[in-house]
């Protein structure tokens, strides 16, 4: 055995998602909200590096904010989490129906009629759920980059979760510090392929420079923005949001683009960053309770 | 997932289907109506609690003692549940061992379980001699005596 046995239980150990695929099977649709608050209660004070990561990014998003609401503010963001990582079991396991609707309608169909591009995202909604409903709706293979987990088992747990909402559709690389994923991401562009990632916070040894967000410099991984930069592919800003019960957004906005010209590199791939980090501080403003970076990423 | 355009509406129970049919609109069985998830849901555990605060009340005198097992009594439910919820599937897989129990998840069981035990605990809230007590158990009977009655006017007129 490769770790210790308790490390499954930990907040990010393997046996809660074992548990919520328990749950989704088990609990019937009615009795989710209630279960859900509960559970949120839980891991509102088990769960305490992640309740203060929020409570961090608040402060800096919600300036002025009470600490005692942002402490309220908190919980709803881990019951929108508990909702969207509820669902996106739900779709995997019981192929449950949700109704999403689509705002930017446009930019999807470019995204999904064109070649290679960069879906760049942020740790919002049902980031899963909205991967595998692309897929499907638009009949696209898609990459998703992701950050590794903490835990080698709840890794294995999700790369299949997402194998199998997807249909196969959905594959996904790990961002960890070796020259072979933007080598795989750059052939996966230039051979037509979406390469989704997600944009709103850096990844240990992963490359990454300082950008403005919320009036506070941060450290943001420039990696979407030299591969744009080297394909020539456009950066598509895309979210999820949770808007109801089993009712889902998705955000879209104009591609951003980060191609060669006579400039040289570092000014274009500056500009495109703050391009993205304005959009990202619209959608984080309007849906502060779905952003679930649960690191402090203003510290 | 479907695509929501228009004003298309689901519902998992009959009788939210019935009641939006006649007031006219389209709509058919799907899980899509938050009113109705979070609705069923407080009052099946609401019944719950009023029947085991009922219960606790007779047990316990002294008045601090209540009031601290009236606060922590929706956890001792919610607790009570996930027990519950562990111990019929246990009996699904017995089910399902013996070829008794085809369906892919076990939700369809579990909400027959749960349906019965909430019946079963409004039923003996109509013995409580407090009116609003009462009341609850005549409320869900209420609803699910409605509720039946909209699953054979749909069968009757051929809605899912």
């Amino acid at each position: 055995m490769s770790q210790a046995w308790w490390r499954r239980f930990a907040v990010r150990g393997v046996f809660w998602r074992h548990y919520l695929d328990f749950g989704v099977t088990n609990v019937p649709f009615y009795l989710r909200p209630v279960m859900i608050f509960f559970w949120t209660i839980f891991f509102f004070f088990f769960a305490g590096p992640a309740r203060r990561a929020i409570l961090s990014n608040l402060k800096v998003v919600l300036p002025g904010s009470s600490p005692l609401l942002n402490q309220a503010r908190a919980w709803l963001t881990l019951y929108h989490f508990a909702w969207t990582i509820a669902d996106a079991a739900d779709y995997k396991l019981a192929k449950t129906e949700f109704a999403y609707e689509l705002e930017g309608e446009e930019f999807l169909e470019q995204l999904a009629s064109g070649p290679g591009a960069i879906l760049l995202t942020a740790h919002m909604g049902s980031y899963d759920l909205g991967a595998a409903v692309f897929a499907e709706r638009f009949q696209r293979e898609i990459r998703m980059v992701r950050a590794p987990e903490a835990d080698a088992e709840t890794a294995r747990h999700l790369d299949q979760s997402l194998e199998r909402a997807g249909a196969g559709a959905v594959k996904v690389a790990y961002n960890v510090s070796s020259m072979a994923l933007p080598l795989e991401l750059l052939n996966a562009i230039r051979a037509g392929e979406i390469v989704s990632i997600q944009g709103d916070r850096p990844v240990p040894n992963a490359s990454q420079r300082t950008v403005g967000l919320f009036g506070k410099i941060v450290s943001l991984p420039d990696g979407p923005f030299m591969l744009a930069f080297v394909t020539e592919a456009p950066i598509f800003p895309v979210f999820i949001v949770r808007s109801s019960f089993h009712h889902y957004k998705i955000i879209a906005r104009p591609p951003i683009c980060c191609g060669r010209t006579e400039r040289d590199r570092e000014a274009v791939i500056e500009e495109a960053m703050q391009a993205w980090t304005k959009t990202l501080e619209q959608i984080v403003a309007a849906h502060w309770s779905q952003w679930f970076s649960l690191v402090p990423i203003f510290e | 997932m479907s695509d929501r355009r228009g004003s298309e509406r689901g519902y998992a129970f009959a009788l939210p289907r019935v009641v939006a049919h006649l007031a006219g609109g389209k709509v058919r069985r799907a899980e899509l109506s938050g009113a109705e998830a979070y609705g069923v849901g407080i009052l099946v555990f609401g019944i719950s609690c009023v029947w085991a605060g009922c219960a606790l009340l007779s047990l316990v005198r002294p008045l601090p003692l209540r009031l601290f097992f009236l606060i922590l009594l929706p956890v001792g439910i919610w607790v009570a549940f996930l027990i519950l919820y562990y111990l019929v599937s246990l009996v699904i897989a017995l089910c399902r061992r013996l070829g008794l129990y085809p369906p892919v998840t076990n939700n369809p069981f579990q909400h027959v379980a749960i349906m019965s035990l909430t019946t079963l605990l409004a039923s003996l809230l109509l013995r409580d001699e407090c009116a609003w007590v009462k009341s609850l158990g005549i409320l869900w009977l209420g609803l699910l005596g409605l509720n039946l009655l909209a699953v054979v006017w749909l069968s009757l007129v051929r809605e899912g």
